[in-house]
């Protein structure tokens, strides 16, 4: 997909313009971390669980030329064809070319974000073969010629009258109501189900690469991925590099983060550990199979300050919990990762000079780090991405100017605490009456769309200072 | 240019790792550990598993023992079907059960579309999530438990573990070296979505409805906690 993350205010400003949408992302913003956090309140000690997966993920990271060797060896044997690509492209000729070595014509693909990334399907569809979304929320903005809004639901920015109007649209089915989500859900089974028995190659992605034997974890609650894996005759995994865990109890655990922190299940309907092809005892499964590892400059982040992204397990919960992501979608970010994570890999995987609108949608308020389940530093990295934007001065003069000023404040801070504590009194005054000013100069941004509160009750030092008084006088 | 990709990749993390032994690698890693599991829902696995199955969205019966098996069988496919039709794979443990007493005739292989149930003998359950755990083969090839209607499962009491990690030793215990299977999949519930407006729907692909039936000696006061406590009605 072509990025547009250069125009993310612009993107930003319409979203918030559309009522109805906005409504819908404040809805999931507030349900999203409630199932979260029942979840993981059922869990027990879930700190501990995810400072045990960063230790592991450490390990790994420290030794991955080992593992991702140990990997390969382990999926060779147990029959797969094991590729490497260095670059999208690379990735999407290796499927391209499996697809027509068996003169295949219909492609089955389960969710995956790489292939998102790689845009596969683009590549695919050009070359003539016919390739079709199985995940629903997939299908449904694949029929619509969306891209994904979010990398748990991706359709989740559509109404139900929508997918309808879709619906009827796009399946030549005759008079019908579809006025239910059981109705939009039953007519794309029995169209899907079609598609699985008739593909001849599957696409699928994996949450996890076992090294001690050489298998991949799939996790999905629809089972889309499964029959993807299970029915057409050569199956195809697009992966990454960094999905790699040393055993299959590590991913267990990984399985225990990741279902919890995106959709607050305890475990996901199907989580599958896929090894190859059919053995002598297997009466059905795919007769070939091929594993797919993608770089594309995780290598580099690898060996960068930004490494800790690439402990990301693509729950989705940084984004439920975005004051942004939720006020402005997933569309708004112009890329396929949205949200704290997306604002991060985005930079890292195109460029800062097309992207560096996004580590700026960050109000640094570390809900996503709080909630992230392979404890990522989320708000510190967007701010080393912004402070990298600046120092290679792509923000802009005047931005750069005003950050200059502040700096040299800041270290006066006698004259910053000085002018701070008169401004607000002055905008204490000015704001009196109303509780809120309309218009402030320097700030059209801000007040533009929202009233600024009348600051009162003094500066944070002079109220840090009362406080220190007041609890030695207590104490 | 895969083979320059490999070696180039390889090179740079090479580049990036830290130098380590084999063997110390191995140490550090031994050394981590295993995460702990989830809390159960009750101290009893077969309780806390059936408890765990109800919350999945799945339904639960007791039978003593294969005979009782056969006859929860037969029941559930009359009412929810009004036929006896079944498919199962060639499992010795399904192929030994007496399916006549209740008028049950299986097709044994692989389930086609439009089978409307198929019947697993699970491997293991898990306590902790409420899951069952199958692998392909001729004993229950991978389609079985993704294209039919309803997915009926049997699983021994004395197969159901504690938790993930109790799972997998398990699973290293009964697949001696060399027979790993194509595919293991661990079910827990029906086939879901919530992809519309986030409403959850069964039968998203697969099965729509997912019956555990636990085989062996439970008092059914043990089901009735497991309902209890899963927040399901009891009827």
């Amino acid at each position: 997909m072509k990025q547009t993350s250069h125009a993310f205010m612009q993107h930003a400003e319409a979203a918030l313009a559309d009522a109805g949408k906005a409504q819908r992302r404040d809805l999931l913003g507030l349900f999203m971390p409630l199932a979260r956090d029942a979840a993981t309140a059922r869990y027990g000690d879930f700190e501990a669980l995810r400072a045990h997966l960063k230790r592991v993920r450490t390990h790994t990271t420290n030794h991955l030329d080992h593992y991702l060797a140990r990997f390969e060896e382990a999926s060779l044997r147990n029959g797969n064809q094991v590729h490497f690509a260095a670059t999208p492209e690379q990735l999407n000729n290796t499927v391209l070319s499996i697809c027509q070595a068996h003169g295949a014509r219909r492609v089955a693909k389960g969710k995956s974000m790489v292939t998102e990334e790689t845009a596969l399907n683009e590549q695919l569809l050009k070359a003539g073969l016919e390739v079709i979304e199985t995940d629903l929320g997939e299908y449904i903005i694949q029929q619509a010629g969306e891209t994904p809004s979010h990398i748990v639901g991706p359709a989740l920015h559509k109404s139900l009258p929508e997918i309808r109007r879709l619906f009827l649209d796009r399946h030549k089915l005759g008079e019908r109501s579809l006025e239910q989500v059981e109705d939009i859900v039953a007519e794309a089974r029995s169209i899907l189900r079609e598609q699985f028995l008739q593909a001849d190659v599957g696409v699928i992605g994996a949450n996890a690469l076992i090294a001690e034997n050489g298998a991949t974890m799939l996790v999905t609650n629809e089972g889309n991925g499964d029959l993807c894996a299970n029915l057409p005759p050569v199956l195809i995994v697009c992966t990454t590099l960094e999905r790699i865990l040393p055993r299959a109890e590590d991913a267990m655990a990984l399985q225990r983060l990741l279902v919890r922190s995106a959709t607050g299940q305890a475990q996901t309907c199907y989580t599958s550990f896929y090894s190859g092809p059919q053995r002598d005892d297997d009466v059905d499964g795919p007769l070939e199979t091929h594993i797919i590892l993608l770089d594309n400059k995780r290598t580099d982040i690898l060996a960068s300050d930004y490494s800790e992204i690439l402990d990301c397990i693509r729950c989705g919960a940084c984004l439920n919990h975005c004051p942004i992501y939720v006020g402005v979608g997933g569309h708004a970010y112009g890329w396929v990762y949205p949200g704290p994570m997306g604002s991060i890999l985005t930079p890292l995987l195109s460029s800062l000079e097309q992207s560096n609108a996004l580590p700026n949608a960050c109000t640094s308020c570390g809900r996503c780090a709080e909630v992230c389940p392979a404890n990522i530093p989320l708000p510190d990295l967007l701010r080393d991405l912004r402070q990298e934007e600046n120092q290679r001065q792509l923000n802009s003069p005047r931005l750069r100017r005003g950050l200059r000023v502040h700096a040299w404040f800041l270290r006066h801070p006698a004259l910053y605490r000085r002018l701070g504590a008169w401004t607000m009194s002055v905008l204490g005054l000015l704001g009196r009456r109303r509780g809120a000013l309309r218009r402030l100069p320097f700030a059209a941004g801000w007040t533009g769309t929202r009233d600024f509160p009348a600051p009162e009750g003094g500066t944070f030092m002079q109220q840090y200072r009362n406080r220190a008084r007041g609890g030695r006088r207590r104490g | 240019m895969a083979e320059s990709a490999r070696s180039d990749i390889l090179a740079r993390l090479r580049a990036s790792s830290s130098p380590a032994t084999k063997e110390q690698i191995e140490q550090e890693l031994v050394a981590l550990g295993f995460a702990g599991a989830a809390a159960l829902p009750a101290a009893d696995h077969c309780i806390a598993f059936m408890a765990n199955v109800l919350a999945n969205r799945g339904s639960v019966e007791l039978a003593a023992d294969r005979a009782e098996a056969v006859r929860v069988v037969g029941r559930y496919l009359y009412n929810r079907f009004r036929t006896h039709k079944l498919v199962a794979g060639n499992d010795p443990r399904i192929a030994a059960m007496p399916w006549r007493d209740a008028g049950v005739l299986p097709r044994f292989g692989a389930a086609e579309n439009g089978d409307s149930a198929a019947l697993s003998y699970a491997r293991l359950g898990v306590a902790e999530t409420g899951a069952i755990v199958t692998w392909t083969g001729r004993a229950n090839p991978g389609r079985n438990n993704l294209l039919p209607e309803d997915h009926l499962v049997l699983v021994n009491r004395e197969d159901v573990v504690a938790n993930l990690e109790d799972a997998w030793r398990r699973i290293r215990q009964d697949l001696p070296a060399g027979s790993w299977p194509r595919g293991i999949t661990f079910t827990a519930g029906p086939s879901s979505t919530a992809d519309v407006e986030a409403q959850l729907v069964m039968g998203a692909h697969g099965p729509r409805r997912w019956h555990v039936i636990l085989v062996g000696a439970t008092p059914t006061e043990a089901l009735a906690e497991a309902r209890a406590l899963s927040g399901a009605d009891a009827t």
